[in-house]
């Protein structure tokens, strides 16, 4: 084995998201598989609404960062933090990502100030626009609405990481990654988060096969 | 979480771990037995793991430290009490540290102790990009540098042997990719001895160094040197991968895995010197690598610490050896390196292609960003900082003298008053230095002078500086955040706390009381949720001449919503009332609060429930209060 097989996972999102929490599930799901793993996190200032980021190696990783270009796949929580990672995501790799948009403060300043009201918010549809440059295989989900469908508005995380088993280069079997998600979720929510996954995994296999 | 269930593992085997908390681990299989630390990124979960387990082994001493040098000195009095004990810090903890730690170095020590020191390479969050890699070498204390989490926790293990052995302390030092880095670990034995208290006539040592005795210890110490430097040649983390042809590298840490992939992606078989202790130098080791080599990268984030010594190694091995590195250009001093910077300059040594045109990938990337926002760092929703920087503003302005003061800011979260939406920070140095450069300005200046310091920066750094501006009858205010905690790297405690280490009960210090007895002219405490009756308060302390203090007293906003969290309290988001709201946009323009929108619909401002803390600050900032806490369904 050399870094050449390994799985890229470059992870995005916004402080306060639960993204080390993804990171850790998918951690878990990796190792009871028996592979290999290793992370480059970004732990930083403790503050909430910045962008972070996990890079998330399976496989025989050797350095903690993936290097530009070469991510197989984007998990992005938040859908401006999907493009602000752009430079490590792989031609045709998968990206994975909510639509949800957590506007910036400096953004809401320039909307909020222009006095002819032409200032708007990025939309997600530019930002899959962008994106798309790079690779055809974007999976958008509107992971509020399936959580909520799931029973649980806080069960996005797992409508995400339902979406990455349905990429066919996934390394991690699907009935693992499922475990390690209730395994790590508040017991309460464990039937919330399983119908989350299931909805995340069929909405990211309609969207790859089409 | 998971990694810490494996910090307690009985068991040995696999465990995916943050080298942080490998370093924890190694520390307890070596049955560590005092640790203290004063918390900093990118070393801060080592504090927090070893806090969380701590009520779980029951074996080991912890304290929260005022400041790191109290943190090095509490594990060397351990030390000389026969205690294997550790400490962590980050890179410019060290600095605070290093008065006490070069005489550490000359007496030596006891029990095994251990000190890491992590730099931070581009400065993710620290004030400079210091190489720690000098202090070794300086105070001839041995040091050690791992590249994995594996190696964090075998290194650590060590380094409490190679401590005991030479009666020295060690030092390991990192940098943030290592911390911060999920590996793969094998788990050792896990044998804890019960805590038994010690009696010095059984253990005890001579540990003072001056003068004559400073120079019989500075012989010693050189022999001690050069005995530790002879063990270093024959050890594992020195060692070299073996390869093809008279190309070599030598390199360490994090770089050493940047540069083992970039060499698969090259599909290049050069030999590699993998270095693993940095003070002493394994030299002979060395000599023999470079000796047949025409050419050597030396692959090194920072300073040329490694290149200049193999120059000068190279100068009576190897003269004509071609070095290449930083001296040639071909890396940088600045920032922290991947496997694309390494790769790089690899392909074009070795005249081959890199595997990506990465240049080309960074290119197309930033074009398509070119619509994305900026995401800046911005107070916490529900941080007081918001609310005592906007009063104080107001404060200046309404006295109008913006422009004929000056305003020291300090270390922590209210450092960002220097970022939009204030931009308003004239200096900040290092840990508590707002006040001896407040003493300065003030000498020199004909403005009122104004420190700012949070209440861990307070009991860390700041004290020595407030009693010399109180001594000097100096005319200078003082706000002091007091937020409960050392919020920045992630609400520890702190003096400032009835808690220690573990939430175990501890002693708070009286912060009214200790301005009163130093002599303050003027102490006020304003709430900063009451944002705008403490504009008032502000522009009298600032008004007065003497030496006033202004308390900001309110708790952070995450470390309150935890502990609301445990007491089973709701948080109550805000909304703003629609037909209340004229547009003016003070909340948006002053506030940076992320909770903060825009409906595009009506251009009302509109609060996001889910980020919303319900603090409200946001309707002391409005002319018209609009902002008001949602109707709560009995």
């Amino acid at each position: 084995m050399s870094s050449k097989d390994t799985f890229n996972i470059m992870f995005a999102g916004v402080g306060g998201q639960g993204l080390m929490l993804l990171s850790a599930i998918l951690g878990k799901a990796a190792v009871d598989t028996g592979l290999k793993v290793k992370t480059g996190e970004q732990h930083g200032l403790s503050q909430r609404q910045g962008s972070i980021y996990v890079h998330f190696r399976i496989g025989d990783p050797i350095s903690p960062l993936i290097p530009y270009g070469k991510a197989d796949m984007m998990i992005a929580m938040e859908a401006t933090e999907a493009l602000r990672y752009v430079e490590y995501l792989k031609e045709d790799g998968v990206v994975i990502m909510s639509n949800r948009i957590m506007p910036s403060v400096t953004e809401t300043k320039n909307v909020a100030l222009d006095k002819e009201k032409k200032t708007k918010y990025l939309t997600v549809d530019q930002i899959v626009e962008r994106l798309e440059q790079v690779t055809k295989n974007v999976v958008l989900l509107d992971s509020l609405a399936l959580a909520i469908q799931a029973g649980n508005a806080r069960t996005e995380n797992s409508v995400l990481v339902g979406a990455t088993v349905a990429c066919a280069d996934f390394p991690i079997p699907a009935e693992e990654v499922r475990k390690a998600v209730l395994a790590l979720v508040p017991p309460k929510t464990v039937q919330a988060n399983s119908r989350a996954f299931d909805l995340g995994r069929e909405a990211g296999r309609v969207c790859l096969e089409t | 979480m998971m990694t810490v269930e494996d910090v307690k593992r009985t068991d040995r085997g696999p465990a995916l771990m943050l080298a942080n908390e490998a370093v924890v681990r190694g520390a307890l299989e070596a049955d560590v037995k005092v640790v203290a630390f004063y918390p900093g990124s990118p070393v801060s979960e080592i504090l927090d793991t070893f806090g969380e387990v701590l009520d779980h082994f029951q074996d080991y001493k912890m304290q929260i430290a005022a400041n790191e040098k109290v943190a090095l000195e509490t594990v060397a009095g351990a030390s000389m009490a026969g205690m294997r004990s550790f400490t962590s810090m980050k890179s410019v903890g060290m600095n605070v540290a290093s008065d006490s730690m070069f005489s550490i170095g000359y007496t030596g020590l006891n029990a095994g102790c251990v000190c890491l020191i992590a730099d931070d390479p581009y400065a993710h969050s620290s004030q400079s990009e210091q190489d720690g890699r000098y202090f070794g070498e300086a105070a001839y204390v041995p040091m050690l540098e791992p590249s994995t989490a594996q190696e964090a926790l075998d290194m650590t293990k060590w380094a409490f042997e190679v401590s005991e052995k030479f009666k020295t302390l060690v030092i390991i030092r990192t940098t943030t990719r290592v911390n911060h880095q999920r590996g793969m670990v094998d788990l050792g034995k896990l044998d804890r001895k019960p805590f038994k208290k010690k009696k010095w006539k059984d253990v005890k040592g001579q540990y003072f160094t001056v003068g004559p005795v400073a120079r019989r210890l500075k012989g010693e110490l050189l022999d001690k040197t050069a005995k530790i430097k002879k063990d270093f040649k024959t050890s594992e983390f020195n060692k070299v991968v073996p390869g093809k042809g008279s190309v070599g590298v030598l390199t360490a840490g994090v770089c050493f895995l940047h540069t083992k992939e970039a060499m698969d992606n090259l599909e290049l078989d050069l030999p590699v010197f993998k270095l693993g202790t940095l003070f002493p130098l394994p030299e002979e080791k060395l000599a023999d690598f470079i000796r047949p080599l025409s050419t050597l990268i030396v692959i090194e984030e920072l300073t040329p610490y490694l290149e200049t010594r193999l120059a000068a190694l190279a100068q009576t091995i190897n003269p004509s050896l071609n070095i290449i590195g930083k001296r040639s250009g071909h890396f940088s001093e600045m920032l922290e390196y991947n496997v694309p910077i390494v790769e790089k300059v690899l392909a074009e040594v070795t005249d081959k292609k890199v595997s990506l045109d990465y240049d080309a990938v960074l290119r197309k990337a930033e074009k398509l960003k070119e619509i994305l926002p900026e995401r800046p760092p911005i107070f916490c929703p529900g941080c007081p900082h918001r609310g005592t920087i906007w009063a104080f503003r107001q404060a200046l302005q309404q006295l109008r003298i913006r422009d004929n003061i000056v305003f020291n800011n300090d270390i922590g979260c209210y450092s960002m008053a220097f970022l939009p939406p204030n931009e308003f920070s004239d200096s900040m140095l290092a840990m508590g230095a707002s006040l001896g450069v407040s003493a300065g300005m003030e000498l020199a200046l004909e403005d009122k002078v104004i420190a700012m310091v949070g209440d861990s920066t307070l009991y860390h750094a700041a004290l020595p500086g407030i009693v010399n501006l109180i001594h000097h009858n100096s005319n200078v205010t003082l706000f002091v955040l007091d937020n409960s905690v050392t919020a920045m790297t992630g609400q520890q405690f702190n003096p400032n706390s009835p808690y220690d280490a573990g939430g175990h009960p501890a002693r708070k210090i009286n912060m009214e009381k200790m301005f009163e007895a130093l002599g303050s002219d003027k102490i006020v405490i304003i709430d900063p949720y009451e944002t705008r009756d403490c504009i008032g308060s502000i522009k009298e302390a600032i008004e007065a001449d003497g030496f006033n203090v202004i308390i900001s007293r309110r708790e952070c906003a995450l470390y309150g919503d935890r502990e609301k969290k445990k007491r089973g309290d709701k948080i109550i988001p805000s909304e703003n009332v629609k037909d209340t709201c004229k547009g003016i946009y003070a909340c948006v323009r002053e506030f940076y609060c992320p909770a903060i929108t825009i409906d595009e619909s009506d251009a009302k401002m509109v609060i996001q429930r889910d980020l919303c803390d319900g603090c409200l600050e946001c309707r002391q900032v409005c002319p018209v209060d609009a902002p008001r806490h949602v109707e709560v369904k009995k």
